[in-house]
Order: C-alpha cells, then sequence, then structure tokens
C-alpha cells in the first residue's frame, strides 16, 4: 500500500453568487510511496497550490479521495484536520510563516507545545534537529533578527521536529537566494535519504531536480511525470528542462 | 488636470476608508455638539437670569474649556493614526505619478471635506439638542422652563473658530507624516518588522512605585483641606503610573511568565502569552489612555451625582431654617449684652406674628475662640500657633462658650452648674478629660451632651466644618470672653468672636420669606446706634429658598457638566477601542493564517485570542476600578467641602457609576469584536 493515494480529486471553486465556475483541479491522480521524494511542477494557476491545500487538509475537495496509509482525511471534519495536520503532516511555505511573536526555538516549539507534550520532552528533540540544520547559534534569537535560509531552515526544524509521515513545501526556495536554495534543497536531500517522505510544490526546475522522482501538472490535471532512475542530478535537470520546453510548445498529452 | 479631479480624489479616499473614518468623523460631530451646547449654555440669557446662574455658567465655561482641550489632543492623535494606517495608499499616488504637492492637495481637500463635515454635523446636532440642553439643566436647577428657541451665533462662532484650527492643525500634521517618507516607506511601511518587546525594569518599577505612592496619598489623607491639596498631586501622579505600566509593566510580567517554562509551555498559555506581550506593547498607551479616561468618567460621574443628591442635606446642614440671622464680630466688649438686644430687636419688630413659627425658633449668642487643642487643653497663643505644620491641622479646634440659661430656653430643661463647671459637647475630637482648659481658664466637666442632642447653630455647622469643636455651656459665657479678650492675631483682631443667631421657619410664602429676610437687614441698619461695634460686625439676614436656587444652580451645574463630559469621555473611550480592533484585526490575520497551518483548529485560535482580547479589556476596567477604589476616601472628603457629607449616597453612585461604565463597555467591546473577527477572517479567502 502506497503512504498517500490521491483518487479523481476534482475542485471547483464557485463565485459567492453562484453562477461563475472556476475548475481548479480536474482529475487528480497520483500516489507517494514511504521514503519518496516527490515534486509537483506547474505554472502559476495550474492548481498546485488547490492541490497542496486539499493534502494539509486546509481545504476540502469537491469530490475525489486523498488517503493516507489507506485513510480518507479529505472530509474529515475542521477540529479533527488540524489534529491530523499536526500528527501527521509538517510544513515548509515559501515565505516561511514564522510567528514574529516567537523566538526561532519557540516557533519549532509550536506544533509540540500544541500536541501537550513536556518542555524536558520538547527540548531533547531540539537539539539532534537544530544541529542537523545548523541554527544552534540562532535559537534565541526573532524571526525578525535572521536571514531568509536561516528561516527556511527554522521552518523546516518545525516542519521535522513531530516526525511526520509527509513534510509538505510549497515552493520552500521561492523567497530564497540561490545559495540558500542549495542548503536547502541538499537538507531536504539528506532528510529524504534518512527516510523522510517529501511532497515540495514548486516552478523551479532546480529545485524540482533534486527530486526522485516529478510530477507535472497543468489545468488542474496530472499529465506527466518523470522518474530519476539512475540519472544524476544534473541529468534530472536537463530532463525537466526539457519536458517544460515542450509543455511550453503545446506538446505533450496535446 | 480636470476640474474637481482632486476634490473626487479626496472624496474617494473618504468614502473608500469608510471604516475608519465613520467613527473618526461621528466623534468629531459629537464633540463639535458638545462644545457648542456649553458655549451656548454658558453664554444664554436663559441662564444667566435664573438665580444661581451665575455659578452654573461659569461652571460650564470650565468644562467648556476642558472639551476644547480635550478635543483638540485627541483629534489629533485619532487622525495621526488614520494617517499611518493609509500610507499605503498615498505612496501608491506617489508611485503612480502624483508628487507631494498633488497629495498635498488631496490631503487639503480631505481636510475640508472633514472640517465641513464635522462641524456642519455637530452645530446642526449642537442647535437640535441645545434647548433640550437646556430644558434639563433648569430642571436640575429646580426652575420653570421657557419654551422659547434662541440660536448663538456667537457661540457658532466660536465653535468654527475653535474646530477650524484644530482641523487646520490637524491637516498640517498629516502633511509632514506624508512629507519625510519616500514613496518605497509610504507603500511598504505596514510590514516594517517589529521588533520584539523589550521589558524596561527601571521604567515598569518607577511606575508600580509611583502608583504606590500615590495610593499611600490618597489613602493617608485625613483632612478635606489637605485632600484639595495633594489631589491633584496624586491625579497626576497616577496618570503618569498608569501610562508605564501599561506600557513596560505589563510586558515585564509577560516577560516573567516566559522564563517559567512550565507554565509558558502549555498549549493554553504559549501562544497567548507571547502575543500578549506584543499587543501590550503596541496597546500599551491606548490602553493607559482607556484607563484614565475610564477612571474619568467614573470620578465625574459618581462624585457628581453624589453632589447632586445630597444638596438638599448640604442646604440644610449649611441653612437649617427658612429664615437664618446672624451676627459675627470681633473682641470683647461690655456693650455685647445690649447689642445682642438690638439684634434680636431687629428681628422681632419686623416679623408679624403670623409668620413666625415659635416652635422652630433657635436664638442665642456664644462666644468663641479658635486654638490648638492638645491634651485637654486649648492654646490660642499665636506662638505655638505658627509652630503648626500642615499634618497637625487635626488639632485645631475652635471653642465655644455658650449660657445655660440659652441652653435652658432652647432645650426646655433645667440644667444647673456652679462657677467653673461646664457640660461639653466635642465634635470631631475626643481630645477632652475631665476638667478642660482653654489658656489659664479651667472648666469641670460635669456632663457630656451628645452633638445629635443639642440644637446649637454651630453643633450642626461643624459637622459640616472641616475642624474640630468643642461646646462648653457654661453658667456666664461673657466671663470667659473677657479672659480671653486680649488674645490678639498678627494684624491685632482680638481672637475671640462673638456669634448671634436668630433664625426660625415661616409658614409664609417663599416670596414673603424673601421680603422678610431683606427688611431684617434694613431695620439693623437703621436702627444700630452702637458706632464701635458696627464696624466690625457682620450681619446676615439669609433666607433659605434664595440660597436654595444658588445651591442648586451649583450643584446642578456640575451634575450638568459632568454628565455631558462623561458621554465626551465614554465616546472617545470607544474611538479608541474600535482603532485598536481594527488596527489588531490587521495586524493577526498573518499569524491567523500560520496558527492554522501549524495545526490549530479554529476553535483554539478562537479561544486563544478571545482570552487575549478579555484580558486586554478587562484590564483598563480594573485599574480604573481600582485607581476608583483608592480614589474613594479623598471624593469622599474633597465632597465635604462641598457640605456633602454622606458616604453611604457617594458609595452607591460610585457602584451605579461602575456598572453604566461596564455595560457601556461590555457593548463597545461586542460590536467592535465582531469587526475584528471578520478582519481576522476575512484573510483566509484571499
Amino acid at each position: 500500500m502506497s503512504l498517500l493515494e490521491v483518487k479523481n480529486l476534482k475542485k471547483i471553486y464557485r463565485t459567492r453568487m453562484g453562477g461563475h465556475e472556476v475548475e481548479a483541479l480536474k482529475n487528480v491522480n497520483f500516489s507517494v510511496e514511504a521514503g519518496e521524494y516527490v515534486a509537483i511542477m506547474g505554472e502559476s494557476g495550474s492548481g498546485k497550490t488547490t492541490l497542496l491545500n486539499i493534502l494539509a487538509a486546509l481545504d476540502k475537495p469537491t469530490s475525489g479521495v486523498v488517503l493516507l496509509e489507506g485513510r480518507d482525511f479529505s472530509q474529515i471534519k475542521e477540529s479533527e484536520a488540524a489534529q491530523f495536520r499536526r500528527n501527521n503532516l509538517g510544513f515548509v511555505f515559501q515565505d516561511f510563516n514564522l510567528l514574529d511573536t516567537f523566538t526561532i526555538e519557540d516557533n519549532i516549539y509550536l506544533p509540540l507545545v500544541l500536541a501537550g507534550r513536556e518542555y524536558g520532552e520538547m527540548n531533547s528533540k531540539l537539539i539532534p534537529v537544530a544541529e542537523k540544520l545548523s541554527i544552534k547559534e540562532i535559537l534565541k534569537k526573532y524571526p525578525y533578527e535572521v536571514s531568509g535560509g536561516q528561516k527556511q531552515r527554522a521552518a523546516a526544524a518545525r516542519a521535522i521536529i513531530t516526525e511526520p509521515r509527509i513534510i509538505l513545501a510549497d515552493e520552500p526556495t521561492g523567497a530564497l537566494d540561490s545559495k540558500s536554495s542549495d542548503e536547502l534543497l541538499s537538507l531536504f536531500k539528506k532528510l529524504n535519504s534518512s527516510g523522510q517522505t517529501i511532497l515540495m510544490v514548486t516552478h523551479s526546475a532546480r529545485a524540482a531536480s533534486h527530486a526522485s522522482r516529478v510530477l507535472f501538472i497543468r489545468d488542474g490535471e496530472v499529465f506527466h511525470q518523470l522518474y530519476r532512475g539512475e540519472s544524476s542530478d544534473e541529468a534530472l535537470y536537463q530532463k525537466i528542462s526539457d519536458t517544460l520546453t515542450m509543455i511550453a510548445q503545446g506538446g505533450i498529452g496535446r | 488636470m480636470k476640474k474637481g479631479f482632486y476634490s473626487r480624489m479626496a472624496l474617494n479616499g473618504l468614502r473608500r476608508n469608510r471604516k475608519l473614518y465613520l467613527p473618526y468623523l461621528m466623534t468629531g460631530i459629537l464633540m463639535v455638539a458638545v462644545f457648542y451646547l456649553m458655549t451656548f449654555l454658558s453664554t444664554s440669557p436663559a441662564v444667566s437670569e435664573m438665580s444661581g446662574g451665575g455659578s452654573t455658567q461659569m461652571i460650564l465655561s470650565l468644562g467648556k474649556f476642558v472639551i476644547a482641550v480635550f478635543s483638540a489632543i485627541f483629534l489629533l492623535y485619532t487622525s495621526s493614526f488614520l494617517i499611518r494606517r493609509r500610507k499605503k495608499e498615498f505612496g501608491l499616488y506617489n508611485v503612480l505619478g502624483m508628487d507631494r504637492k498633488n497629495i498635498g492637495r488631496i490631503l487639503v481637500r480631505e481636510s475640508l471635506f472633514t472640517f465641513l463635515i464635522t462641524v456642519i454635523g455637530g452645530l446642526l446636532i449642537g442647535i437640535a439638542l441645545s434647548k433640550l440642553a437646556e430644558l434639563c439643566l433648569l430642571n436640575l436647577m429646580h426652575e420653570s422652563p421657557d419654551y422659547s428657541f434662541s440660536l448663538s451665533f456667537k457661540s457658532i462662532g466660536w465653535t468654527i473658530l475653535l474646530f477650524g484650527g484644530i482641523y487646520f492643525v490637524i491637516y498640517l500634521n498629516s502633511l509632514r507624516q506624508i512629507r519625510f517618507s519616500t514613496a518605497v516607506e509610504l507603500v511598504k511601511s505596514e510590514n516594517s518588522g517589529e521588533k520584539p518587546p523589550k521589558a524596561n525594569r527601571i521604567i515598569g518599577i518607577t511606575g508600580i512605585l509611583l502608583l504606590a505612592g500615590a495610593y499611600y496619598l490618597a489613602v493617608r489623607i485625613q483632612e478635606p483641606m489637605e485632600a484639595l491639596l495633594f489631589f491633584f498631586v496624586a491625579v497626576i501622579m497616577v496618570i503618569i503610573a498608569t501610562y508605564l505600566i501599561f506600557i513596560s509593566g505589563s510586558v515585564l510580567v509577560c516577560r516573567l511568565l516566559q522564563k517559567n517554562k512550565r507554565y509558558y509551555y502549555k498549549a493554553n498559555h504559549f501562544v497567548s502569552v507571547s502575543s500578549m506581550a506584543y499587543r501590550m506593547k503596541r496597546n500599551g498607551a491606548g490602553l493607559a489612555s482607556i484607563c484614565i479616561l475610564l477612571t474619568m468618567v467614573l470620578v465625574m460621574i459618581s462624585s457628581s451625582s453624589c453632589l447632586y443628591a445630597g444638596k438638599d442635606a448640604a442646604l440644610t446642614a449649611r441653612y437649617p431654617c427658612d429664615i437664618n440671622v446672624s451676627c459675627a464680630k470681633y473682641g470683647y466688649s461690655v456693650q455685647d449684652k445690649g447689642y445682642t438686644e438690638m439684634l434680636n430687636a431687629s428681628v422681632e419688630s419686623v416679623v408679624k406674628d403670623g409668620e413666625i413659627d415659635k416652635d422652630s425658633v433657635i436664638n442665642y449668642y456664644e462666644y468663641c475662640i479658635s486654638g490648638y487643642l492638645e491634651d485637654s487643653h486649648l492654646s490660642v497663643c499665636l506662638n505655638s500657633l505658627s509652630n503648626l505644620s500642615f499634618i497637625e491641622y487635626n488639632k485645631v479646634a475652635e471653642v465655644h462658650f455658650i449660657n445655660l440659661e440659652d441652653y435652658n430656653r432652647i432645650h426646655g430643661t433645667d440644667e444647673k452648674l456652679n462657677p467653673g463647671e461646664a457640660m461639653i459637647c466635642a465634635v470631631k475630637t475626643d481630645d477632652v478629660g475631665d476638667t478642660f482648659s482653654v489658656e489659664d481658664k479651667t472648666l469641670k466637666v460635669v456632663k457630656r451632651l451628645n452633638q445629635p442632642d443639642v440644637s446649637f447653630v454651630g453643633a450642626s455647622a461643624s459637622v459640616v466644618s472641616v475642624t474640630a469643636s468643642v461646646f462648653a455651656v457654661v453658667n456666664n459665657a461673657a466671663e470667659y470672653a473677657k479672659a480671653l479678650g486680649g488674645f490678639k492675631d498678627y494684624d491685632g483682631t482680638p481672637m475671640i468672636l462673638m456669634r448671634w443667631y436668630y433664625q426660625f421657619d415661616s409658614p409664609a410664602s417663599q416670596e414673603r420669606q424673601i421680603e422678610i429676610a431683606a427688611e431684617i437687614e434694613d431695620y439693623y441698619h437703621s436702627h444700630n446706634n452702637f458706632d464701635d461695634i458696627d464696624s466690625s460686625a457682620n450681619f446676615n439676614a439669609e433666607c433659605h429658598n434664595v440660597q436654595r436656587k444658588d445651591f442648586y444652580g451649583t450643584f446642578g451645574g456640575l451634575f450638568f457638566i459632568g454628565i455631558l463630559l462623561s458621554i465626551a469621555f465614554l465616546v472617545a473611550t470607544a474611538l479608541i477601542v474600535y482603532y485598536k480592533q481594527i488596527s489588531e484585526g490587521f495586524e493577526d490575520r498573518k499569524r491567523f493564517e500560520i496558527m492554522r497551518n501549524v495545526g490549530m483548529t479554529k476553535e483554539e485560535i478562537k479561544k486563544s485570542i478571545n482570552s487575549q482580547m478579555l484580558t486586554v479589556f478587562l484590564l483598563p476596567v480594573g485599574m480604573a476600578v481600582l485607581h476608583l477604589a483608592f480614589a474613594f476616601p479623598v471624593i469622599n472628603k474633597l465632597l465635604m467641602l462641598f457640605g456633602v457629607f454622606s458616604s453611604p449616597v457617594l458609595a452607591a453612585t460610585t457602584a451605579a457609576s461602575i456598572l453604566i461604565c461596564l455595560i457601556f463597555y461590555v457593548i463597545v467591546y461586542r460590536i467592535t469584536s465582531n469587526t475584528y473577527y471578520s478582519i481576522v477572517t476575512s484573510g483566509e479567502n484571499e
């Protein structure tokens, strides 16, 4: 059984007065195995964000199911969804989503505190994570005092400290310079090689080239995918670029 | 550019920001209306013509001044908040190619429109309400209303002038705020990262010490005169302390809570405590302002309504009978006896038989002398008096010598005393032993009288008086007066004072009573042939009904002003609360979203926000009530200066004022927190 299965997912937005309909997701099907590193690529407006919101249980699909370890969570209640997010998912966002009222340390603790853990336990979890992400020095600082790369590493620390089933990353390199981007991507790779499942939404070919599989989504449908196989990052990057060029020329799937 | 372009831009700007501007305009209108009302009433001939109207108008002029200063500060503060919120908009105009001059033109028109809307609206409401306010005031003063309507162009002129000035300063200030920032700054100004609040220990501790000092002062004050002096000191200390504590002390508390890891890292404390520190830092000044405004409203409502409720009691204490004739003169003279007979004649020959209620007559004379009372001994000597420090003010006492025959006549008793013996009634002091001495004259106290049982004029007045009094009933008062006659004041006036009283109730009509009082004065001045006495004597024939109008005028005017100012302050409070909610709503929107992403349910977030907001809201009210509790004894003593002595009434009006403020505050909270939630949750759909 796959870790995550997405079947016939459909999402239609209606304007408030009814009438106008926008089909954000037409019919999305894919699955993610445990330990996989999947990148989802697509232009703006292709339905990436909608898909991620549904996977994060922040939004509900119009039809279709999302199974995590065989359990459908796309229709659970809001209060359960919050708990579900806390226990099973870790998030990394483009704009970091750190609370400016907390120190970096407290930001990382946030999901654990919400889950009702003791301070001692939280602290013992934090130290190895902080070392792994090399943010030990900035723990006592506030988000506004550190660089973008450091903020994103702190956000990653917040995502992995709960030992989630899947990390969902939404354009994690979008607000970073190229050096910080590379650092974050190699960090993700390191996490993945230690068994962490990662699902990343991006439109950067460079970011996607670190994944083990790349899904292309357009007009609310998955219309192509690439497997890394034995190829190197550079080779995968080349393949992705080729695919994108083809999409731009309207080649594939039409 | 096309004609009318800037005006259209300005109007659009106001319309687009109506959520911000509508309350601002409404507050402005209210301030204008209140100011017009006060100006109108303080110059209204209807008010000045009635008796007691003079004192009312003086109080109204004072209130007018308070409202003018308050409006200026408050409108300026609010408008700078509005401009800050709109910097982005102006930045956008700048980016789109308008220079500062163009923006200035828009600002000029905006200010002009604001001014016109506010002043015209306020004047219309003020004029519409002016008659009603006049009737209310007349009613409070127990005057018969007159229903003619009048307009005061002078008041309108003053109102336009004042608010024109205020809005001009506001315009200059907004211009300054826009001018000193670049386009990029203007566009970005809302998102500049905020530093974490630092708890400044020194400021926080200073605040707490100041508050403790002010409270100590308030509790320690014993004497009304002291209260008057220290009240303003205490008020200023409390205002400063409130600001310091809200700005720094609260952050300090949050920081201490954060240090306690076991407390802090709990789901229900974690988010609340850390956001609270930010909220307090941002809102410290606003909260302190709310607290102080509420305290002022509480003090005004409770004290002015207590004064108003106590006006009759104060009047009766001061003027117990319908007609009160009295005469006071310094020094002892052998002619005193004959003089009092002449005084009695001046009353008895004027008042005809049917015009006097014989049972109510209180007619006697006494000698009194003030001094320093210690260990049952009154020293009159100036040298000992001049050494007095202010704190020992409560040892100053006035001793009254009253003849036994007068006592027996008034009270219908048949007491007997030997020479050197006395019956004593001590008010506001217990420092009278078995023997009581005044300088070298010693009295043996054979009987003690209780204040409510004696009907001396001074006895009821002494309760009103701020110092202690000792009434000594003796065989021959003149003997003591003669012995103490040698003590002189610095300017040579004898310290002994003779007081004569003749007071009675009269079944005659009010108009006749007033006539009687005037006739008595006339008679005294035309028949008095004691030349040497006349120059120093102070003769008064006062009519209760005349005095009542003056009392009602003063107390009714104070009550009226108290209510008007309270309304203005409460509305200002509501406006601060509203803007606080709006600005917090915009700031919390992003935070709300993040927390949801990280795994908090909507309910959890709502609960956390609710508890924070409730704390933030209850803090100023709680603090205001605390201030009021400590101010209570001081207010009580200050009211004594007005002759109002009822602590239970003050307690009742205080409780009522707290209730009114609380209800008002809760309603404001309800309405504004809805606005807050709609702002915070609107972020989800974007």
